[in-house]
């Protein structure tokens, strides 16, 4: 798996990158994680269900994440629901887009102060 | 309301959500559809109708792409299946490959040639010619029936020309094809001019100077595209034209096929130009030399501008009061439709299309039989993965879609191998030369039509062939298909229905299609073999056209009486004769002819032939003489009847006991008395095989045929002739242009080119399908063994010996074979005999192919000895099963 490069992978599809980015804090199912990004992005983002479903598929196909076995506590616990994580590639593929996010968003604050000044 | 609307894009939702392929449904269905349910509300309320609108949207636009990457991931896992069996997938697309070539060289090479929308000319449909020819006067008044026909042409096909080009003042005239046309020609057809003008009736009269439209491709190709062409002279015959305009690209005029027409000349020229036009032609009624082109009014159909036609035609004939009354009731005009390459009949092109796909359709259907028949035996080794797999839960639609995906990989790959088949038979088409006269006909072109037939060809073949198979094998009853121990069953006789119905089908079309098309191969090949007394390379054909070169009458009548005594002087020259076509020529034209005292009409065909013909060729006369040059001076009128040579065919079809000599013909114009009987000389694919000689007189010397007249030589075997011939003839006429140099073996065998072609086209579609049919048989013997290898081992084991084991296995393909090989050999007579009665063209190659024992038997055998060797040799590995292997593989 090592052998893998991430850089592959990116840049991600947005609603890879949001789904991705809804596991990073641990497994979550699939109504979860379009709540996730509707309250992250304040409604601004909507994955809607069947897109959300194609994506998870072909994210599952990628190895980039997978479905998880360890279930939430008996209480938060939602039979019917599949929950979903990322793999130990989705991680490192998160890692890397996030890199790359970081750097164009610093090019765009050097741009920016640019024109501003 | 906003609850109407939600339960109805719930409902929407839930529908599609069921729509998805049965894998993603069971992985995501449920939750797809919860989520749905959890969310319609929250975006009702924030999003409103739009939002319901996109939420459905997003879920339709999701079910084709499912399906897409489904059918990708299918294609992926065919394509590493065939990878795993290369041998198999080879095979098949050899197999679908030759077939969906061959068809693919039947469609662009013979149909869409013949087909194709005459280029240039708009509504084509709109355009109709009649059959027959008909005389320049007819066309006049045809022209007159304004309610049938928006525009009637006239026009000669294949009118040779010499020419010489502006600025060649002493160069050798060429000899090229043109068309002779009324003014109105190009304004029927609707044909514009690329440069210049085209002709027509206000700007080209009788009398004015002579003008001429070129055609693209002499622009081009001989006159090196010269941006002032138009207004440029030409000399044409011996006389100065001037060029007016030039065609499209591709248009070589209608029903040019032959002989691209390279120049167009109106008929408004003086005969000096065009020998065609001399004898007032123009104005004979009588003389039927044109065809009519006719445009039909808005809203005429073929059917009603014919019916109306005939009428006028009636008329017309009538008001002639010196032809003989005519006593026939049924039509006497058929008109075709014109607006394609080559009008062909109405009854033939159907008769034409009809054969070509029904041999293509076998073709193409034995190879999707073969490659049913070897995923057949495949899928059988694959039942118990299929089983696991629909256990598991796969669907069964899922699993046919799969290995029809493999059957339609297989025939893509094969209609890509075809494709490229076909480019290199269109190649190797090109290369043969044409028979003599004229410049080589249109290519056959491989343009996008040819792509999308094949194809579409293809994925027929691929859905086709691997619907059955697919169906079949995904039927499998999954628990004896999971027990290993199901191989013991008794292979039951209607279990294996298809399998050996395919087998039936497959041994029964290979056997049609060898019959057929050997039927074919030597139905041509025996009408067109040849068989002369001599060397034909001892004798030289050369043609000359005086009359075009500018030579009077008179002149040319001198010239050819002196020509042969000036020849024999070359050394080596035994002989010379002239005639008006080469000897052995295919085809020719035919005449109605009955005995003196008979109303028997019957067809011959004529060729007119010169003094000493026949001594030139060595064929003695059978009884009486033959032509001599008191023959070559005699004149066609009443008083007189014509001399008439007749063959052996024509001597017993006109007179009972074979007697002709001395006796009467008429033809309707003429009289003429039997001076001689030869023997039958081949005369090529021709039904009426009754021919007749007329002598060559002044009147063809003054107008000589297409093919002008031909000089035969006959010289000592090994001595070149040649050069001297020609050195003597352009001594005695120096600007003369000979053409068509060359020895009678050459001419022989050019003019069967085409025909040679034909029959190894043929034979090798025949040869075809007895492979296919020895894959298909070998392939599904050896799945039989490998089905039955318990049963056998456990039947060696209890001591039946190899001899026993062998008959067990052969015991089933040789029945299957025998059931084949009879509805195989109806199935091709019934063919012969349809194709037959359809197109007379067959006929003479079916009536001579089907008469042929070593066909009627040799075919037959010849496939079943390939099958019994094809089921053979797998079989020879159930005699070496183990049993003990067998047995334990448990």
């Amino acid at each position: 798996m090592a052998q893998i490069d991430p850089k592959k992978f990116t840049p991600l599809k947005p609603q890879w990158f949001h789904i991705m980015l809804s596991l990073a804090g641990g497994e979550q199912h699939g109504y979860g994680i379009m709540q996730e990004v509707l309250n992250r992005t304040t409604g601004k983002v909507r994955l809607w269900p069947a897109t959300l479903y194609g994506s998870i598929k072909r994210l599952i196909e990628a190895e980039l994440i997978e479905e998880s076995d360890e279930r939430p506590a008996p209480e938060e616990d939602d039979a019917r629901r599949r929950y979903y994580r990322l793999t130990t590639l989705g991680k490192r593929v998160l890692d890397a887009e996030c890199d790359r996010l970081q750097e164009l968003v610093r090019a765009i604050r050097v741009k920016q102060s640019m024109v501003t000044e | 309301m906003n609850d109407n609307k939600t339960g109805f894009a719930l409902r929407v939702y839930r529908w599609l959500a069921e729509a998805f392929p049965h894998e993603f449904k069971l992985a995501y269905g449920t939750e797809l559809t919860q989520v749905g349910e959890d969310v319609v509300e929250d975006i009702a309320r924030r999003h409103g109708t739009a939002g319901l609108v996109r939420l459905i949207a997003d879920i339709a636009a999701r079910v084709p792409i499912e399906y897409l990457s489904e059918m990708q991931r299918d294609m992926r896992y065919s394509f590493r299946a065939l990878l795993k069996s290369p041998g198999f997938a080879l095979v098949s697309i050899i197999s679908i490959g030759l077939a969906i070539g061959l068809a693919m060289t039947v469609y662009a090479g013979d149909l869409q040639l013949v087909f194709r929308d005459l280029p240039a000319a708009t509504n084509v449909k709109q355009l109709v010619m009649p059959e027959q020819p008909v005389s320049y006067y007819y066309a006049e008044q045809y022209r007159e029936q304004k309610n049938l026909f928006a525009g009637v042409a006239a026009f000669q096909s294949d009118v040779p020309f010499n020419i010489v080009l502006p600025g060649g003042a002493n160069a050798k005239p060429e000899r090229v094809f043109g068309q002779l046309v009324s003014p109105d020609y190009f304004a029927v057809l609707g044909v514009q001019a690329e440069r210049g003008r085209v002709l027509s009736p206000a700007l080209d009269r009788p009398g004015d100077a002579p003008t001429i439209v070129i055609s693209d491709a002499f622009w081009r190709n001989r006159l090196d595209s010269s941006p002032d062409a138009v207004g440029q002279s030409i000399r044409l015959n011996g006389q100065t034209a001037t060029i007016v305009g030039i065609t499209p690209r591709g248009f070589a005029g209608a029903a040019a096929i032959q002989n691209e027409a390279e120049v167009f000349v109106p008929t408004t020229v003086r005969a000096a130009l065009a020998p065609e036009l001399a004898n007032d032609v123009l104005h004979q009624r009588n003389a039927k030399s044109f065809l009519a082109i006719m445009r039909m009014a808005p809203g005429v159909d073929i059917e009603s501008a014919e019916a109306g036609l005939d009428t006028v035609t009636h008329r017309l004939d009538e008001q002639d009061t010196a032809a003989p009354v005519r006593a026939d009731k049924g039509g006497r005009v058929s008109l075709m439709p014109a607006g394609t390459m080559e009008p062909v009949p109405r009854d033939l092109r159907r008769a034409a299309i009809a054969f070509f796909a029904a041999l293509m359709g076998l073709i193409v259907a034995l190879a999707c039989t073969n490659l049913s028949n070897m995923l057949l035996a495949r899928a059988a080794n694959r039942r118990k993965e299929l089983a696991i797999r629909l256990s598991v839960g796969a669907s069964r639609f899922r699993l046919v879609r799969q290995m029809m995906s493999e059957g339609i990989l297989l025939s893509l790959l094969g209609g890509v191998a075809g494709f490229v088949l076909a480019y290199w038979f269109s190649v190797l088409a090109s290369h043969l030369s044409p028979p003599t006269g004229g410049s080589a006909g249109p290519d056959m072109t491989l343009d996008w039509h040819a792509g999308v037939f094949s194809f579409t060809l293809a994925i027929v073949c691929g859905i086709g062939l691997s619907l059955l198979p697919a169906l079949r094998a995904t039927k499998a009853d999954l628990t004896p298909a999971l027990k290993e121990g199901s191989a013991l069953q008794l292979p039951g006789h209607r279990r294996l229905g298809l399998r050996n119905g395919l087998m039936v089908i497959q041994v029964a079309g290979s056997l049609m299609l060898l019959l057929t098309t050997g039927f074919l191969v030597i139905g041509i090949d025996k009408a067109s073999r040849v068989q002369t007394k001599f060397d034909p390379q001892s004798m030289y054909l050369l043609s000359i056209d005086p009359p075009r070169d500018g030579y009077t009458p008179e002149k040319t009548q001198a010239f050819f009486e002196r020509l042969p005594e000036r020849l024999k002087i070359v050394g080596g020259v035994q002989r010379v004769a002239f005639t008006a076509q080469a000897p052995f020529a295919v085809g020719g034209g035919t005449v109605q002819m009955s005995a003196q005292d008979s109303r028997v009409q019957t067809p011959v065909l004529v060729e007119t032939v010169g003094a000493g013909y026949f001594a030139a060729l060595s064929e003695p006369m059978l009884s009486g003489r033959e032509f001599g040059a008191a023959d070559e001076r005699s004149k066609a009128d009443a008083a007189n009847s014509l001399p008439v040579i007749l063959n052996e065919s024509a001597a017993r079809k006109f007179f009972a006991d074979g007697n002709a000599l001395g006796k009467h013909l008429q033809d309707g114009k003429h009289s003429y008395e039997v001076v001689g009987v030869v023997r039958d000389l081949s005369a090529g694919l021709t039904r009426a095989r009754a021919m007749s000689y007329l002598p060559l007189t002044e009147h063809d010397f003054a107008q000589p045929p297409a093919g002008g007249v031909t000089i035969m030589v006959r010289a000592e075997p090994g001595s070149d002739a040649l050069t001297g011939i020609q050195r003597e003839i352009s001594a005695m006429g120096p600007n003369l242009t000979i053409f068509n140099a060359q020895t009678l073996g050459e001419y022989i065998a050019r003019s069967r080119s085409e025909l040679r072609f034909a029959v190894r086209t043929y034979g090798g579609v025949g040869l075809f399908g007895l492979v296919l049919a020895a894959i298909g048989l070998a392939g599904v013997t050896a799945y039989a063994v490998a089905q039955r290898r318990k049963e056998i081992g456990i039947r060696t084991a209890i001591g039946a010996s190899k001899a026993q084991v062998l008959r067990l296995v052969l015991r089933e393909g040789t029945f299957l074979i025998g059931i084949g090989t009879v509805l195989g050999f109806l199935g091709a007579i019934a063919l012969a005999k349809a194709a037959a009665a359809m197109a007379d063209v067959l006929v003479d190659a079916f009536r001579l192919g089907t008469n042929d024992p070593r066909l009627l038997v040799g075919a037959p055998l010849l496939l079943a000895t390939v099958a019994m060797v094809a089921c053979y040799l797998p079989a020879r590995r159930a005699v070496q099963i183990d049993p003990l292997k067998a047995l334990r593989e448990e």
